[in-house]
């Protein structure tokens, strides 16, 4: 396994002064020379909560692999386009980037739907492609050149199971969860329950962007389950369960793991578990470095969905370095196929679900006053 | 079914039931007074909600003084649209889907531009009598939602007084029924315009601090409480100042009760269902038939 962040100070310096050199000079670091990557993101539109982390991730990326000296030598330039959270935006803007940009690879988009579209067209032309989400329909086992930095949504579902029943002890489980992300998780949630000896005694649903669920979650509590799973992307039902006065332990999937939803959570955040991967106010030492970089640039603490943007150019970069900026789409994809080190997780690219995320690199957080802090419990290998 | 999933029911059903009337309150108060849908009502309690915020967080003022400014502020923003772009449609002589799509694209304007200069955190607000829960049966309310109720049943009655009791309203009311007729009477057709979007935006805006306590406030929801609302005001007759918040308890209570008798998954077709035959059978609204005998 090999990191993406280790070089040694001898080559950092050497690719560093020949960018420098080159720009001294004059010399063509121009068109020709920049290696374009598209990104096709979520900067608008429902989806905005993840594409925005994942471009300051990427844009961190960007400069942190320049200033060290780019891509043998040259630097990285990368052209986002806003999907404005919807597939066939999507695909419109991937095909710009491809053939009038001229792009070497991609990355995002930040939502299924639109990976979903943004890789047929990848697929076709053919060119590779990081996406920013988990594996999603089984047509995309199919796309050789398209891998995931995020993990496919059943093993999100076997996190919170495994915290649920090993950590919290829990075998009466009530889930509120939304129309979206949340349905999606809940159905894998239930394709794995058979493995945990787990009964889902109230499953709740409300639409995406809901300003109340109140009833929801009283039906949630009134079923009495040993714990409230809450799979949404909205503070709105972490505030409503505690307002109606849920006491069971509650624990959130991934999507909710932001600071921006503590934020709207309020005084109602304390004690709420989170199923993430990056806990800024104890990072693990593999994602210290990004964690103060972040904070130095954006002056916030990141969270998942800017490790993935950061872990998705890097790999990529990697790839580069490894085949060469002019190699053609399959050799780039042989070279990311292996198993490599990132912020958000330890991936293998060799897995059928083009992640190859483990458990393990799950971490479990709470909310204390605003912080996550980092709890004991750990998925084992 | 228990007791207490029953009354938290109903007092999830009143509470929202409550936030539509009073969004579907400033709609009928507009329409009414213009005969003008306005799309961007929802929008008036998304800027004063988030304007209470900043207020309270940033200037540190009292957050009955916040929720005052921000109150005024909405009625300020409905003065401004009323002034601007609609009085300038009208001089073009605008239809009616004129309106309508004048207001709805305000309406993205406005949630675009609190996306670029506040984000799109959701803000939230202390309520009237902080995080306080009226525990009933094992089925809580929050304090602030008793005084969302109480608030805008007042709002409701004083606005029927002045309609049928004050000059301004009487007035307002005739130039939007005859202007031409109330012009030559000596009313000031464009002020009362003016008065009537100011009156809704500071319905607008009150609703926005009432709300934002309860659900918090981000730059996507005004469209969402637009429709809610709209919903509301229809079903129970954009005309009566009452029909608006009786549709709003009736739709607040569809919703809570379908998820609690039957299926969250099947709440907006349960409760859909149902307003359609209403609107079947009383086309008008619910209160719509009460309106044209008293006016």
């Amino acid at each position: 396994m090999t990191t993406l962040h280790y070089r040694s100070r001898r080559a950092v310096l050497r690719r560093a002064a020949v960018v420098s050199l080159m720009l001294l000079s004059g010399a063509p670091v121009g068109a020709q020379q920049v290696i374009k990557i598209g990104a096709v993101l979520s900067l608008t539109g429902a989806g905005a909560g993840l594409g925005i982390p994942e471009k300051n991730g990427a844009l961190l990326a960007e400069k942190m692999i320049n200033l060290r000296g780019g891509v043998k030598g040259r630097p990285i330039k990368i052209i986002i386009e806003d999907d404005g959270s919807k597939a066939d935006i999507a695909k419109s803007k991937a095909e710009r980037l491809i053939y009038s940009e001229k792009v070497t690879a991609m990355i995002g988009p930040s939502l299924t739907a639109s990976t979903g579209a943004v890789a047929s067209i990848t697929n076709a032309a053919p060119m590779v492609q990081i996406a920013c989400t988990g594996l999603g329909p089984q047509i995309e086992l199919t796309y050789k050149k398209l891998f995931h930095v995020l993990p496919p949504q059943v093993l999100n579902a076997k996190a919170l199971l495994e915290y649920a029943t090993k950590a919290a002890k829990a075998k009466r489980i009530g889930v509120l969860h939304d129309s979206g992300y949340g349905n999606v998780v809940m159905a894998a949630m239930k394709s794995v329950a058979g493995d945990y000896a787990v009964e889902f005694v109230a499953t709740e649903k409300f639409e995406v962007g809901a300003t109340d669920v109140t009833t929801q979650a009283a039906k949630v509590k009134a079923a009495n389950p040993d714990i409230v799973l809450v799979i949404a992307t909205s503070p709105i039902p972490f505030r409503n369960a505690k307002q109606i006065g849920i006491k069971q332990p509650i624990l959130a999937a991934v999507g909710s793991s932001s600071y921006e939803y503590a934020k709207g959570m309020g005084e109602f955040a304390d004690e709420i578990a989170f199923a993430e991967f990056l806990v800024a106010e104890e990072p693990l030492p593999h994602q210290k470095e990004f964690v103060e970089l972040y904070r130095k640039e954006y002056a916030a603490l990141p969270k998942t969905y800017e490790a993935a943007g950061w872990d998705a150019v890097h790999i990529l970069a990697k790839a580069l370095e490894k085949a060469g900026p002019e190699a053609d789409a399959e050799a780039l994809a042989t070279a990311i196929r292996g198993a490599t080190q990132g912020v958000l997780a330890a991936y293998d690219f060799t897995r059928e679900d083009m992640t190859g995320i483990e458990l393990s690199s799950y971490t479990y957080s709470k909310l204390v006053k605003g912080q996550f802090i980092r709890l004991p419990f750990v998925n084992r290998k | 079914m228990t007791i207490s999933l029953f009354i938290q029911s109903i007092f999830a059903g009143v509470s929202n039931g409550f936030v539509y009337g009073l969004i579907g309150l400033g709609l009928a108060v507009i329409f009414r007074g213009t005969r003008i849908i306005n799309a961007m009502q929802g929008e008036f309690c998304v800027v004063a909600g988030m304007a209470a915020v900043v207020m309270l967080d940033h200037w540190r003022v009292p957050l009955a003084v916040a929720m005052l400014g921000a109150t005024l502020l909405g009625g300020a923003l409905g003065l401004l649209l009323e002034l601007v772009p609609v009085r300038a449609l009208q001089r073009r002589g605008g239809g009616d889907d004129s309106y309508l799509l004048l207001t709805l694209g305000v309406a993205f304007a406005i949630s675009a531009l609190i996306l670029y200069f506040v984000g799109r955190d959701s803000l939230a607000l202390p309520g009237v009598g902080g995080e306080a829960t009226l525990i009933v049966a094992d089925a809580a309310i929050r304090v602030h939602a008793i005084w969302l109720v109480i608030i805008s049943t007042v709002v409701m009655f004083a606005l029927k007084w002045f309609y049928s009791r004050t000059h301004i309203g009487l007035s307002m009311m005739a130039a939007s029924i005859d202007a031409d007729g109330a012009a030559t009477t000596g009313i000031n057709v464009p002020f009362m315009r003016s008065a009537t979007f100011c009156l809704g935006g500071l319905i607008g805006g009150l609703a926005g601090v009432l709300v934002t306590p309860l659900t918090t406030v981000h730059y996507a929801m005004g469209l969402l409480l637009t429709l809610k609302g709209f919903a509301a005001a229809i079903l129970g007759g954009l005309n009566n100042p009452f029909g608006a918040v009786v549709g709003g308890l009736t739709l607040g209570l569809l919703e809570a009760l379908a998820i609690a008798f039957v299926s969250s998954g099947y709440k907006d077709v349960i409760a859909m269902s149902i307003l359609i035959v209403i609107m079947i059978l009383l086309p008008n609204g619910m209160l719509g038939r009460r309106t044209r005998k008293g006016g």
